[in-house]
């Protein structure tokens, strides 16, 4: 048995809890932890999903200003009368200080040759007209596949997004309970000691972004709490008007009714935006969703925006569709609903001003390097006790190189999903789609290649590949398109020159980490163990296999 | 600017705290500090933090103002962290 520090003594008081509870989470945070990862990184990801979606669609130019909302919400409003007359329902997210388009959802008057019976798309604010850019997801595919992931039904996505981030919120329960100096250690690092700098660095990530991640685990539950717990829904909501009762507590919703049958004219979708300035702030509008456009019964409601406020339960000012005239104006919820509404803005954070954003992202981040080293240290932690580590089980292998795939491969992926909308070729049928099967594509690559590869030379060659794509990708913006990053920085157009920076300083992060792992030796110390029995665990990465 | 106030009072908050810690003032000292100067590091930190807390929620309200003292007070703690991890890199390649 190997000798103890002072640190590691442990104590005969309460150890049977602390050893079940650190149990309980090694194998649940390993269970579920390459989920976790993907969740986490593509999550952190969505906080700047509607700039990632700006950088993606690079022919629509640069908006220094946001646009008159109430002029862009009629030029939109009269398209849509023409693209789809006779729609039963529209809605439009108006451009704001994050978005440089319109984004329409409609429902169609009947079903489409391809059996949906909805359409949507992005829309010019300066012309009205569909934009003319390239088919893409756009950041939407990152923000999709943190919680319903792809290739599956939505719902089974969901459901394994749940049970993930169960999983999540018992290990970091029970991480706490195991963590038991967590004030003594809290600035606690020690540098080349092997597995405790592992259990160091974790602790560092996990303590430091604590209260973020308990809120985003739970607060990612309840996104989605009608679906996974649904009965008492179920028991207190019975008749249809209770239902759309409901359905006006938690989302912009109106009273659809029905279609009188007589046509008339919308009034104007302007004046009716101009109101809703007036109330919350000229570019302080979300929404425009309009029932029975064209008929005598027609509705429109307007939405507040959410900038600078914490719940995301629907305000809406709702309009007479013919006549333009004030019905109702609602500004507030019931408790229960407003509690789901504060815990599913604290969520998607789109309340946040620019650098709240950032501590999002920066915090969120932390959150993904906790789930990493977790997942590096169950193997760290076990390779030293191998008889033989050249040739270790099975499952140490699976873990192993399920690692090297879940981490270095996800980074190759995601890299490549970005060089990918700018490569394709834009009149390639079903090119969105396409973007989303390059990205699986290349992660499928990673892993076969994490299994063929010794694990050493496989994480080192996966970072140094994320590295150079990701580090490359400033210049492949600036070879593709006409907005290269000096014109970027000189126009001042930071939702390109971020993403562009950004992608470099993420390159630089995996070049550290990419040299660190080459140049790691096993300690005489070390190596000498492992000749005999266990050995120390490594740095970032177990010996080669 | 309120932002910035924030992160430096974080900053500050966490700095002292770290050098109450007996770990640190070894690692940063080289010996314990009397304890009463431990006691003010502790009190100063502590009214750091709660002063970037106040000013967060004077202007911005208490939904916002938590909001963003938690994501500073992450923010600070690593850079605190991070900065007496570098500190004690270089001290010991130097000695």
């Amino acid at each position: 048995m190997s000798r103890r520090t002072p640190d590691e003594e442990p104590r005969l008081t309460g150890r049977g809890i602390r050893q079940s509870m650190s149990d309980l989470h090694s194998w649940a945070g390993l269970l579920c932890g390459w989920i976790l990862y993907a969740m986490f990184l593509t999550g952190t990801v969505s906080y700047f999903k509607d700039e990632l979606s700006q950088w993606m669609r690079p022919e629509l130019p640069y908006q220094a200003q946001v646009p008159d909302q109430a002029a862009v919400a009629q030029r939109v409003a009269d398209e849509l009368g023409t693209l789809v007359p006779g729609s039963p329902q529209w809605s439009l997210r108006l451009p704001d200080a994050r978005n440089n388009s319109v984004y329409a959802f409609w429902r169609s008057p009947a079903r489409s040759a391809d059996g949906r019976g909805f359409g949507e798309g992005q829309f010019d604010p300066a012309t009205g007209r569909k934009v003319a850019s390239r088919d893409t997801l756009g950041g939407d595919f990152f923000f999709r596949f943190h919680f319903q992931f792809h290739y599956m039904s939505a719902l089974w996505g969901r459901w394994i997004a749940g049970v993930a981030a169960m999983f999540m919120l018992v290990a970091i329960v029970s991480g706490v309970i195991t963590h038991k100096k967590i004030f003594t250690d809290f600035f606690t690092f020690r540098w080349g000691k092997g597995q405790r700098s592992w259990l160091d660095a974790h602790n560092a990530f996990s303590v430091f972004g604590l209260p973020f991640h308990l809120m985003i685990t739970y607060t990612g539950l309840v996104t989605l709490m009608a679906m996974y717990v649904p009965w008492g829904e179920r028991a207190a909501i019975k008749t249809p008007a209770e239902r759309q009762q409901l359905s006006a507590e938690l989302s912009v919703f109106i009273q659809p009714g029905r279609p009188s049958g007589q046509p008339a004219p919308l009034a104007s979708v302007e004046d009716m935006v101009r109101q809703a300035q007036a109330r919350w702030g000229r570019d302080n509008v979300g929404r425009v969703t309009a029932v029975h456009p064209g008929d005598a019964a027609a509705r429109v409601a307007v939405s507040r925006g959410e900038a600078g406020r914490l719940s995301m339960s629907p305000q809406i000012m709702e309009f007479e569709g013919t006549t333009g005239r004030l019905l109702a104006v609602r500004e507030s919820v019931g408790p229960a609903a407003e509690v789901r509404g504060v815990l599913y803005g604290l969520h998607l954070g789109r309340f946040s001003d620019a650098v709240t954003r950032w501590l999002y992202f920066l915090v969120s981040f932390g959150g993904t390097a906790m789930v990493g080293t977790g997942l590096v240290m169950w193997t760290v932690k076990r390779r030293q006790k191998l008889p033989d580590p050249s040739r270790p089980y099975l499952g140490f292998r699976l873990v192993e190189r399920l690692n090297i795939a879940a981490i270095a491969g996800l980074s190759i992926a995601m890299a490549a999903f970005l060089w990918a909308n700018r490569l394709l070729p834009l009149e390639l049928p079903r090119r969105a789609d396409w973007e989303i099967h390059v990205f699986f594509i290349v992660w499928a690559s990673a892993l076969a290649h994490a299994i063929l590869r010794p694990a050493k030379g496989a994480w080192v060659e996966q970072l140094w590949t994320a590295a150079a794509l990701l580090a490359l990708v400033p210049l492949l913006n600036a070879v593709t398109t006409q907005r290269p990053l000096w014109r970027s920085l000189a126009q001042g157009d930071w939702i390109f020159a971020g993403t562009d920076l950004l992608c470099l300083a993420l390159a630089a992060l995996h070049a550290v980490l990419a040299l660190r792992t080459a140049r790691y030796r096993p300690s005489p110390r070390a190596a000498g163990r492992a000749r005999g029995g266990p050995v120390a665990g490594g740095k970032l990465i177990e010996e080669g296999a | 600017m309120s932002h910035l106030v924030a992160l430096v009072l974080c900053v500050a908050g966490f700095g002292g705290l770290a050098l109450a810690t007996d770990r640190q003032q070894h690692a940063v000292f080289g010996r314990a500090l009397p304890e009463g100067v431990t006691y003010g590091l502790r009190i100063a930190g502590a009214a750091a933090l709660l002063l970037a807390l106040g000013s967060l929620v004077v202007r911005q309200g208490w939904g916002l103002g938590l909001v963003m003292f938690s994501g500073h007070t992450s923010l600070a703690s690593g850079l605190v962290h991070a900065t007496l991890i570098g500190y004690s890199r270089l001290h010991s390649s130097t000695r």
